[in-house]
């Protein structure tokens, strides 16, 4: 309900403002059709190696398209995609997929909890809950990492561990991510996606 | 001490252990961390304590922000000036916006404003033909360039660990030049290792080392101010025991160096206080990490030192401020009471659970240190508890004698002016 006031009001908004600079779900549903093929409908992600962007911070997306855009987060699926997409787009599209439910299907692995509780450790010993928060669905520019895909949990920390990718909070996650071997990478990655539901 | 003792003071650190982050108490030997700086491995990644804080429940998620991903649009901007405060007789407007987290700023011999950023990677020019004003992106992909300075046609830029030179810039903003390293003694760590460059008379710079951690026993080729010789890679060490500074500027009575300086984290919401610092004499040091704001010595790194033994802060800014870019008033526009007083960009606090800071700062003092006197000048970019609109980071003067201000959150450039 709330959704649908806001997605309403910004429609409403749009002939009265010409330069609108608040972020605009609809538009944003609009722009994002082409992502959807890979992340999913609803923002949920059955692809191998694409993550879920159902409910994921709105400011972490933003960061990644900006990254993206520059080309400081190379990536050939992404590129061509965005390259031309603009800063007001860029908006657009973060307050969408944040609009959207999270979801804890994403991830369809089956758990194996000797595995997650080594995973529960690195991520005590590394302390992901300091920026991600205690349920790990992020603040901000920190990202939403519960029940995120496996492999792409895989990926990302490989990713940042060798500098290929870059992060925002200074270089928080370069740091982080330094100190991971592969082991704690699988481990740490599993724990994450097969978090059980948060507790209303 | 020139270049080549420097050089080797680097290569032959030595294997220095300190221990980080731990609460008070008695800790045993074998629950402290301990780092090797003797190791590649320290220079390439440094601990984590310094944006991780000690492990404390009170400490949990002050995490850094970062802030938004693209810069304010301009209407926004417009919109959130009019909640800043300033003294009567004031105003401040939008000078240029689209600046993606713009830091440094520093004017060429023809105009040209340039810009640096944090993690942008880019330098930016700001030009101005009647009032029509254009940003361009004119360098891309460089590590951290905050710092930025122009001297003799030359654009300089802090490239984390190079001190590069843009030759003939302003005629080549299209197309810049192939840069020409000037200085490269400097450590490769990120954390604290941004630079602001201030230039004296003679051409030579200085230049920040902050250790790439909270709280630690430094490498001795760290946590110091050096004073570089761009034409000839010569350098000296003019103060030491520096923690984290982006700010500085030459008092034009004196021709004395003055600098902002960032004190510790994690000791609690209101100490130490940030800095503002006087250096009188060569090799000064002040105070870190024996000792913090002049008067509290260090719960584990006094290690019996006294903070008499250290020069203390001209004047205490405050806890989580976090003062960066400062500059002596020069200029003729505002009234005659503010000549030569020091402005001070705070960019405000990122670990303290009500943010303070976040504002540009007066102070009034004489050239010699004595009878300090400091005031909020402009304020109002902290919007609530913990979070902002805009966070001031440098400062420069126009021409005109009004001020610019640089703003990285919005990614925008003030201008301050005053009219009777």
């Amino acid at each position: 309900m709330m959704l649908r006031i806001v997605t309403l009001a910004a429609i409403l908004s749009l002939p009265v403002v010409p330069c609108l600079a608040a972020a605009d779900i609809a538009a944003g549903q609009e722009k994002a059709k082409p992502c959807l093929a890979c992340h999913g409908e609803n923002g949920v992600s059955s692809m191998p190696g694409i993550p879920s962007l159902a409910g994921q911070q709105d400011q972490f997306i933003q960061w990644q398209l900006v990254f993206f855009r520059n080309g400081r987060r190379p990536n050939p699926m992404m590129a061509p995609l965005i390259a031309d997409i603009t800063d007001q787009d860029i908006r657009d599209l973060g307050a969408y997929f944040h609009s959207l439910p999270y979801s804890t299907a994403a991830s369809d692995v089956s758990p194996n909890p000797e595995l997650a509780a080594k995973g529960k450790l690195v991520a005590q010993q590394h302390r992901c809950a300091s920026c991600h928060k205690d349920d790990f669905r992020g603040e901000r520019a920190a990202a939403a990492i519960a029940d995120q895909r496996e492999d792409y949990l895989v990926k990302a920390l490989t990713d940042y561990r060798s500098t290929a990718r870059p992060s925002t909070g200074v270089a928080a996650m370069t740091e982080a991510a330094a100190g991971l071997t592969d082991d704690d990478i699988v481990a740490v990655s599993h724990y994450l996606a097969t978090l059980p539901p948060p507790k209303k | 001490m020139i270049r080549q003792s420097l050089r080797i003071g680097l290569a032959a650190a030595l294997p220095i252990v300190f221990a980080a982050g731990l609460p008070l108490g008695k800790a045993s030997a074998e629950d402290l961390k301990h780092y090797d700086s003797s190791k590649p491995s320290f220079w390439a990644h440094p601990p984590a304590d310094w944006f991780l804080g000690d492990e404390t429940e009170a400490q949990k998620g002050l995490a850094p922000p970062a802030g938004p991903a693209t810069p304010t649009p301009l209407d926004e901007l417009q919109a959130d000036l009019k909640k800043i405060k300033l003294p009567p007789g004031f105003k401040i407007e939008v000078y240029a916006s689209n600046i993606p987290q713009a830091r440094q700023m520093a004017w060429g011999a023809n105009g040209t404003l340039f810009v640096g950023s944090f993690q942008a990677t880019n330098v930016y020019a700001v030009t101005d033909q009647g009032g029509q004003r254009t940003v361009k992106t004119i360098i891309k992909g460089l590590n951290m360039p905050t710092g930025v300075a122009f001297r003799d046609g030359a654009l300089y830029v802090i490239d984390i660990n190079k001190l590069l030179r843009y030759d003939n810039a302003e005629a080549n903003l299209d197309k810049m030049p192939a840069p020409v390293v000037a200085y490269d003694d400097m450590p490769p760590y990120v954390a604290h290792g941004w630079k602001y460059i201030v230039t004296d008379k003679n051409g030579w710079m200085y230049l920040p080392f902050g250790p790439p951690f909270n709280i630690g026993i430094p490498p001795t080729s760290v946590s110091q101010i050096r004073h570089v010789d761009p034409k000839t890679g010569l350098a000296e060490i003019v103060a030491l025991g520096v923690r984290n500074s982006v700010g500085g500027d030459i008092d034009p009575r004196s021709g004395d160096y003055w600098f902002t300086e960032n004190a510790r984290d994690w000791l609690s919401d209101d100490t130490p206080s940030d800095k503002l610092n006087h250096i009188t004499r060569l090799g000064e040091h002040f105070g870190y990490p024996y000792c913090h704001e002049g008067d509290i010595p260090d719960p584990k790194f006094a290690m019996g030192h006294k903070c008499s033994e250290f020069t203390p802060p001209v004047v205490k800014l405050g806890a989580h401020v976090a003062p960066l870019g400062m500059k002596f008033y020069t200029g003729n526009q505002f009234p005659k009471q503010y000549k030569d007083n020091i402005f001070i960009a705070e960019h405000g606090s990122w670990n303290r659970h009500k943010y303070q800071g976040g504002r540009i700062e007066r102070v009034v003092v004489d050239p010699d240190g004595k009878n300090p006197h400091q005031e909020v000048f402009a304020s109002g970019w902290i919007t609530g508890e913990r979070d902002y609109f805009g966070r001031p980071v440098d400062i420069l003067q126009a021409p005109d004698g009004s001020l610019l201000v640089s703003d990285d959150w919005a990614g925008a450039i003030y201008r301050i002016s005053y009219k009777k």
